[in-house]
């Protein structure tokens, strides 16, 4: 996004503005909930109480990011209509959500959890699982806030045309969605996530209006652009790609149904009635994020020929550029676009951020470190590590270690391997722990060696997707072995029990 | 929430109905263009081509399925949730 001609001094005017929203929705937010600071149920899940549009923003806040524009057009344009898979692996979250979301929201309200490790704990009894996946947890959801971080500063940059260097540019964002964070905890996070998502969202229907303006308004005419140069983009791809499409379909549903700020979202549904709602709206919403998105990638194609894999990425900017020349109304969209794009990467990452903390309060302090801490104390701890680890992971941003890059590149390859504990301890009453310790660690460690050691993917099937399958294969295989004793059979029968409430 | 004795009342759950996840596999296979003839493009539909207007359907279909599902296949606690915010409000 270099280089923006639309940038600069406004691109700094609606930034502010945006960032001053941001402070007063955080403010109102903690002044709203007297009891945030002392309550670890209220700052990390607002007490169980977010209402409709709230839930339905903060999930769709959690799901789609920034990149969802400025790195899914690019793919696009390089992939041709094959990235019709982005549509599907985005609704399939949807779907992951329907196995395991209806009762575990039941048995989250009935024993009122706080992070997705409750629920581990809950079931299995067993510290050596609860902190292996709160460690799988942690590194995942690290490595995902870095990579919004990164982007929050090439946001900016671009945006105001390097006015605002890409350091300070992070710096002073992050320091606004830490200040909100901290007042207003779930609660301000989820109100920030209604305007950034409505920023958002109008914001790519402009811009694919304004591209499609631009080749004549016609997407036909960008079909037929594409058979007559790049024939390859619009035929039928050959079978690897479509094991890779099923393959990401089924790691994206996956991953990101159980990434633990997704989870803790299930918890903090004021009610089924509402996680319902919100989660069917949430169904509609690929095809036009991600859907919409995808046409600017074609048009793009059209408008840019023969970029080269570097060049591409700068596209939504190029577009935005020759958008925002049409006429006023366009160029002040295209700079609400761009500050909308910088604000939902902020409002993923504040809800990582948040469930970082909640982690770090609940499952390690408050549980291993300090087991007579009152809430209050609990709520602090998590909010200075959060801090802490931001500061850590900016670091790492701006001097990226030369070797073992590639650590801190493992997001959804790790955080998969969770889904067996999760979903299938909820339904299994024979799944025991010590398969589901060893499954995790050996899904975890292949998904993750495959990924360091360059074998992204077999035959257009990803590691992350081999590791489950092997986490799964232990798990099931490990469990049918084991004779659970009659206190764990009674304990995974009390634990998954919906009945009596 | 204190407890309660249990009510035989039927509970909605996706898991437990395997057609919900039949057809679920029926839309997510019929979408990908692994069935059909590699390289081919024609006829265009609508703007694209027909494999991609296919598996557009077939996408757009996913969404109000899982979108219906939602809403008509999901009652775990929400009768009781709705009738204890009803009594509070009553009270």
């Amino acid at each position: 996004m270099d280089d923006l001609t639309f940038g600069g001094a406004s691109g700094i005017i609606v930034l502010v503005a945006y960032a001053a929203v941001m402070l007063l929705i955080g403010y109102l937010a903690g002044r709203g909930q007297p009891n945030v600071r002392e309550s670890v149920k209220s700052y990390y899940l607002a007490g169980g109480g977010l209402g409709f549009v709230a839930l339905f923003f903060t999930l769709y806040a959690t799901q789609y990011s920034g990149n969802t524009v400025v790195g899914y057009a690019p793919t696009a344009y390089r992939t041709g209509f094959p990235w019709l898979q982005s549509i599907m692996f985005m609704t399939f979250i949807i779907g992951a959500y329907l196995v395991f979301a209806p009762r575990l929201y039941a048995i989250a309200k009935k024993e009122e959890f706080v992070t997705p490790a409750d629920w581990i704990r809950h079931r299995f009894q067993s510290t050596a699982v609860t902190l292996l996946a709160v460690l799988l947890m942690l590194w995942g959801i690290g490595n995902y806030l870095l990579e919004q971080l990164v982007a929050i500063g090439q946001g900016i940059s671009g945006l105001t045309g390097d006015t605002v260097p890409y350091q300070i540019g992070v710096v002073l964002f992050v320091a606004v969605m830490l200040t909100y964070a901290w007042m207003g905890g779930m609660k301000a996070v989820a109100f920030t996530d209604v305007m950034q998502g409505v920023a958002l969202l109008v914001g790519v229907a402009v811009l694919l209006g304004g591209s499609l303006y631009l080749i004549g308004g016609s997407l036909g005419d960008a079909t037929q652009y594409l058979i007559q140069n790049e024939p390859e983009k619009a035929s039928v791809p050959p079978l690897d790609v479509s094991a890779n499409w099923l393959s990401l379909v089924l790691m994206v549903g996956f991953g990101a149904a159980v990434y633990p700020h997704a989870i803790q979202r299930i918890y903090a549904a004021e009610s089924e009635r509402t996680l319902k709602r919100s989660l069917a709206g949430m169904a509609w919403m690929p095809p036009i994020t991600t859907g919409l998105v995808f046409v600017v990638g074609i048009v793009g194609i059209s408008l840019f020929p023969n970029l080269g894999e570097g060049e591409s990425e700068q596209l939504v900017g190029m577009i935005a550029n020759e958008v925002a020349a049409i006429n006023l109304f366009f160029y002040v969209m295209m700079i609400l676009l761009f500050g909308g794009i910088v604000a939902a990467i902020v409002s993923t990452a504040d809800s990582a951020l948040l469930s970082f903390s909640s982690m770090i309060s609940k499952d390690l302090y408050a549980r291993h470190i300090n087991p007579d801490a009152s809430e209050g104390k609990q709520v602090l701890v998590g909010k200075i590590w959060g801090i802490v680890a931001v500061a850590i992971l900016l670091v790492i941003a701006w001097n990226p270690p030369t070797t073992l890059y590639n650590i801190f590149v493992l997001k959804f390859e790790l955080i998969v391997q969770i889904a067996p504990a999760f979903i299938l301890g909820l339904y299994w009453k024979r799944l025991s722990s010590w398969p589901v310790f060893f499954g995790m660690l050996a899904g975890a460690s292949l998904a993750g060696g495959m990924t360091l050691f360059g074998f992204g993917t077999v035959y257009g099937v990803h590691g992350g997707v081999i590791g489950l399958f092997l986490n799964l294969a232990i798990c099931v295989v490990g469990s049918l072995l084991i004779t659970p004793s009659k206190e764990e059979a009674a304990r995974a029968e009390r634990s998954a029990e919906l009945s009596v409430r | 929430m204190h407890d309660r004795p249990t009510e035989n009342r039927p509970i909605k759950e996706p898991i437990r109905k395997p057609w919900i996840w039949i057809v679920m596999a029926f839309i997510i296979l019929a979408a990908i263009p692994w069935y059909l003839p590699g390289g081919t493009v024609a006829p265009i539909i609508l703007g694209l081509p027909y494999w991609a207007f296919i598996s557009v359907v077939f996408s757009l279909a996913l969404c109000g399925y899982l979108s219906w599902l939602r809403l008509h296949e999901w009652d775990v606690v929400e009768e009781e949730e709705e009738r204890e915010k009803s009594e509070e409000r009553g009270e």
